[in-house]
């Protein structure tokens, strides 16, 4: 009997995600359409292809880089890419001035901050990781300062940017899930699905690399490699997400400590489905809540920073009692 | 009339095919209004209806320009966005939200169904997308030539409007007031635009978005060697007693808190400024924010607004 | 009364001390000297009637180089204390929610009554850090297997969450500009008259030298503190409204130094070990150095134009840091 609900209970679990996830998209497709169903459909759908592709990237990125680290408290997010990201938008609007807001300028600064961001990301994590080693300690931080170099950057630039050239900085800096670009969109998913190509093809590694290094190489898993190809897939993964909506920094913390929790497992093929879909609920929730039932203008990064952390918090705490 | 925009919407592939999109306007308006006429603007040219019944403006320097021509009437939508004293009665329910500035509420736009959308400034970038609903054009005032761009989005409106003889009017009456102005300000002495936010300052110099002071107006820069660019340089104390200007013009970004100017005045308030020349002869001006940079000085009314509190400023100053 | 500590490293270490407090002496005549009015040393004590240097020296230059070293020996011994308290290298007040709580407090004090006197500014983002970092001990206690980086990612967090709130009432208001001019370090501003609140914060780091001991003995855990008959509770209750008292100095008189905290204790320790009362004053020397020497690096780089000190402390700091942290692990 027992044995049994353990069997069952990550796959309910998973159950349980898909259908709230579905009933949010459904909510989310659905309130206040108002009749004009032809035009809000697809309007809608764009909106929610964008949050599930975020959503996709922040979770697999989460749990397979803490699968790598043999941690549960890290996640790329917190590396310092938000700051990084701030940076590159404000050098740019500092530079080209109001003219980078003009249509013509975004395929092409997506394209550059995906690059940068992700060349940043493999030379931050190759460093870390090739050094033998291999400290946590050593990676947050890092991640920590180079965050904190690129926002004091960043701060020295917005002192001074005229209010006007601000606010349009602003709009960009805030992840915003209301007013992704189309053109931008498909781009990404061709980069993302693209580069899960190559974690499809090592997704049979990681339950044995969670076990460790030592037995992962005894088991036969060419261990470098794996890691390597893996942080490749992290940062494309994350630095397309961050380009397109912006840095939403507490939400891969959040959905890959929320999948442990509730599937009770650490095998990869319920954990990581778990945090898309927990992905999903938070990004799709949360912006019907924004937008349909509380009509705030309020950035969806700003409620998602907010509630990540506290329950982020709890559950560090809760930990610790048990 | 959406049959054709919504099919093609619905097939409309990803990448933005502008002169795609175009085509398939003008044939849209044409099908629904007699009268339209080809129009100029930021982003490229636009088939627009003649005297509009119907319009959403994103820009709240158009809503300030159609508020002083008398054609306020024809908004149905604006933005979500607090207003200037002048543009207050759009905040009345009466008028639709249309989203906030930066991002349109697709979805109520095109319930509207607005026969003309106008967009400007913040809300610029989003005229491909809203062009896809209905006629958009892009009204933003390029820094370099401010008053020119605004000549020409006012007869742009006047024309769209049918008003023109009010619109020459009114820009008659901008030109004199700024030749006016340029013959006061051009003896007045010399100027520094200072920015300021919490509690720290930034100097702009000719050129920047608050550079018409200097390029336009005609006072003379305190500083010559600001950098022509469209942002400031943070500047100290010291900096402003050795420049030592005429005249100090204050941009408070800090309005949200107290009334206008009242941070700013405590911020200059010491020693080091009340010995420079503006501060002895009471000389310091503290612009309407709104009008500078929340209208970016671009709408009829802010524009005369700001040139005549500079005139005013000025001439008290010579009857002493 | 407890504690003794060994007194002969202690004198031959403070004779130690007199080459960095002549190399801080020396870089105030620096900073003194540098600034965009007219002023030279020798026309202070030329024959002429110029009043005019003096005041400059009195009204801008003096309080600003005060104002640095204020804040550097302030932020940095307050850094030191969190460390001490918490046993943890990797805390200062901007991993602790402590400068989030701050500005936090200045923002819905400023808003809510703009005319407020300063000094009561002051004493509600003390007010509010004080909070923020109560919750942040809060939450460390109730996190029992304490792994080094945990703490200070909690911290990280709650100065997010904090943030958070901070942003969506700015982001109201629009505020949003001028909170990242308030939260970046720039003394551009300072004057007589506005920066002597920063004596508060000496103030209360002079108190801090003086429990420097028991501070030691509290970071090492509550029934170790009692066994020698401290008060445990009320140590780090004290421990925590000097942190608090010097963030929120130092916040609203200049914005946030980041860094400085994390970074002069780590220093220190790497080149004293962790006695207290002995790296005390070396933080203390070593904060208002490297804040000096990185605003006058400000003052210079785009003469007569500035770079804040914020600017200037995080790159500077960062590759510093780096390189310790780097230097380190290729020893290791």
């Amino acid at each position: 009997m027992l044995k049994n609900i353990l069997h069952t209970r990550p796959s309910f679990v998973l159950l349980l995600l898909s259908v709230t996830a579905v009933i949010c998209i459904i909510l989310f497709m659905t309130l206040g359409v108002k009749g004009q169903w032809d035009f809000a459909l697809p309007l809608r759908a764009g909106k929610i292809a964008a949050l599930i592709l975020v959503a996709f990237c922040i979770g697999i990125s989460a749990v397979v880089f803490q699968t790598i680290s043999h941690n549960r408290i890290l996640t790329p997010g917190i590396m310092g890419f938000d700051a990084l990201y701030i940076l590159i938008e404000t050098l740019a609007l500092f530079v080209f001035g109001l003219n980078i807001s003009g249509h013509i300028a975004t395929s092409g600064m997506f394209v550059l901050e995906v690059a940068v961001m992700t060349g940043f990301a493999c030379l931050l994590f190759y460093s870390l990781f090739s050094g033998g080693v291999r400290s946590l300690h050593l990676i947050l931080l890092a991640g920590i300062v180079f965050g904190l170099m690129f926002r004091s950057l960043s701060a020295f630039m917005i002192r001074i940017i005229d209010p006007n050239e601000f606010v349009i900085l602003q709009d960009r800096l805030f992840a915003s899930f209301n007013q992704v670009n189309t053109s931008l969109l498909v781009i990404s998913i061709v980069t993302v699905a693209l580069t899960s190509m190559i974690g499809w093809r090592l997704r049979h590694q990681y339950d044995v690399l969670s076990l460790g290094r030592d037995i992962a190489v005894n088991l036969g898993v060419p261990y470098k490699r794996t890691l390597m190809l893996t942080l490749v897939l992290i940062s494309v993964f994350v630095s397309v997400s961050t380009a397109l909506v912006g840095p939403v920094l507490f939400l891969g913390l959040l959905v890959s400590n929320l999948a442990y929790t509730l599937t009770g497992s650490d095998k990869h093929r319920y954990t990581l489905p778990a945090a898309v879909l927990l992905g999903v609920v938070f990004l799709v929730g949360g912006q019907t809540l924004l937008e349909r039932v509380f009509e705030l203008t309020t950035p969806l990064s700003v409620a998602i920073e907010f509630i990540g952390g506290l329950l982020f918090i709890y559950l560090v705490t809760r930990k610790g009692r048990v | 009339m959406n049959q054709t925009a919504r099919s093609f919407r619905s097939t409309l592939p990803r990448f933005r095919q502008s002169l795609l999109v175009l085509l398939s306007l003008s044939t849209l308006s044409f099908a629904s209004h007699a009268e339209t006429i080809s129009v100029q603007h930021a982003q490229g040219t636009a088939q627009v209806p003649i005297k509009p019944a119907k319009v959403v403006v994103f820009d709240l320097a158009t809503l300030d320009t159609l508020r002083t021509l008398n054609i306020a009437d024809v908004v149905i939508g604006v933005p979500e966005t607090p207003y200037p004293k002048h543009l207050s009665h759009f905040q009345e329910a009466s008028y639709t939200r249309v989203g906030s500035l930066f991002e349109p509420n697709y979805e109520v736009v095109n319930q509207l169904k607005p026969e003309l959308v106008i967009v400007g400034g913040r809300s610029g970038p989003k005229q491909p997308d809203l062009a896809k609903l209905a006629p958009t054009i892009d009204l933003t005032v390029n820094q370099e030539n401010p008053v020119s761009n605004v000549d020409s989005n006012v007869r742009l409106l006047g024309k769209i409007f049918d008003k023109e003889a009010a619109a020459e009017a009114e820009l008659k009456k901008m030109h004199d007031a700024i030749a006016a102005l340029k013959q006061k300000a051009s003896g007045a002495g010399t100027g520094l635009i200072v920015l300021t936010t919490g509690g720290k300052m930034s100097a702009y110099g000719p050129g920047s978005r608050f550079g018409i002071i200097h390029d336009v107006f005609g006072f003379k820069p305190a500083v010559t060697d600001l950098k022509e660019s469209n942002h400031g340089q943070a500047i100290s104390f010291e900096f402003i007693l050795k420049t030592n200007p005429d005249w100090i013009f204050v941009v408070d970004r800090d309005v949200a808190i107290g009334s206008e100017g009242q941070s700013a005045a405590k911020l200059l308030d010491n020693a080091l400024v009340r010995k420079t020349n503006a501060w002895k002869k009471q000389q310091v001006v503290y612009l309407d924010s709104f009008n500078w940079y929340l209208l970016a000085s671009a709408g009829l009314t802010a524009m005369q607004e700001n040139i005549q509190q500079l005139s005013d400023a000025v001439s008290a100053h010579q009857h002493h | 009364m407890l504690i003794h500590p060994g007194s002969n490293p202690l004198t031959s270490s403070y004779r130690l001390l007199l080459l960095p407090t002549i190399f801080l002496l020396a870089l105030s005549l620096i900073s003194i000297s540098i600034g965009v009015g007219d002023f030279s040393f020798s026309h202070l004590w030329a024959d002429n009637d110029d009043a005019d240097v003096w005041q400059l020296l009195v009204i801008s230059r003096l309080p600003r180089t005060l104002a640095l070293i204020l804040s550097g020996m302030t932020l940095a011994v307050a850094g030191l204390i969190m460390q001490m308290l918490v046993r943890n290298r990797f805390v200062e007040p901007s991993t602790a929610g402590t400068i989030e709580s701050a500005t936090l407090g200045i923002l819905l004090v400023t808003l809510i009554a703009p005319d407020t006197p300063v000094f009561i500014k002051m004493l509600v983002a003390g007010a509010f850090s004080m909070m923020g970092t109560l919750v942040f001990m809060a939450l460390l206690s109730r996190v029992p297997l304490r792994s080094p980086y945990l703490v200070p990612l909690i911290g990280l967090v709650l100065g997010g969450v904090v943030l958070a709130c901070t942003t969506f009432v700015a982001y109201r208001f629009d505020l949003v500009q001028s909170l990242h001019a308030w939260t970046i370090g720039d003394f551009s501003g300072v004057l007589q008259g506005r920066y002597e609140l920063l004596w508060i914060g000496l103030l209360l780091a002079l108190l801090a030298c003086f429990a420097a001991d028991r501070f030691t003995v509290a970071g090492m855990g509550e029934a170790f503190t009692t066994n020698l008959g401290l008060n445990h509770r009320a140590l780090t209750l004290f421990g925590l409204l000097v942190v608090s008292g010097i963030s929120a100095t130092v916040v609203i008189t200049s914005g946030n130094i980041p860094f400085l905290g994390l970074i002069v204790p780590n220093i220190v320790s790497l080149l004293f070990g962790d006695n207290m009362r002995q790296s005390i004053p070396w933080v203390a020397l070593l904060g208002g150095t490297f804040v000096l020497l990185c605003d006058i690096i400000g003052r210079l780089i785009y003469y007569p134009y500035e770079i804040p000190i914020g600017t200037v402390v995080g790159v500077i700091g960062s590759i510093l840091f780096l390189t310790i942290l780097f230097g380190r692990r290729n020893r290791a």
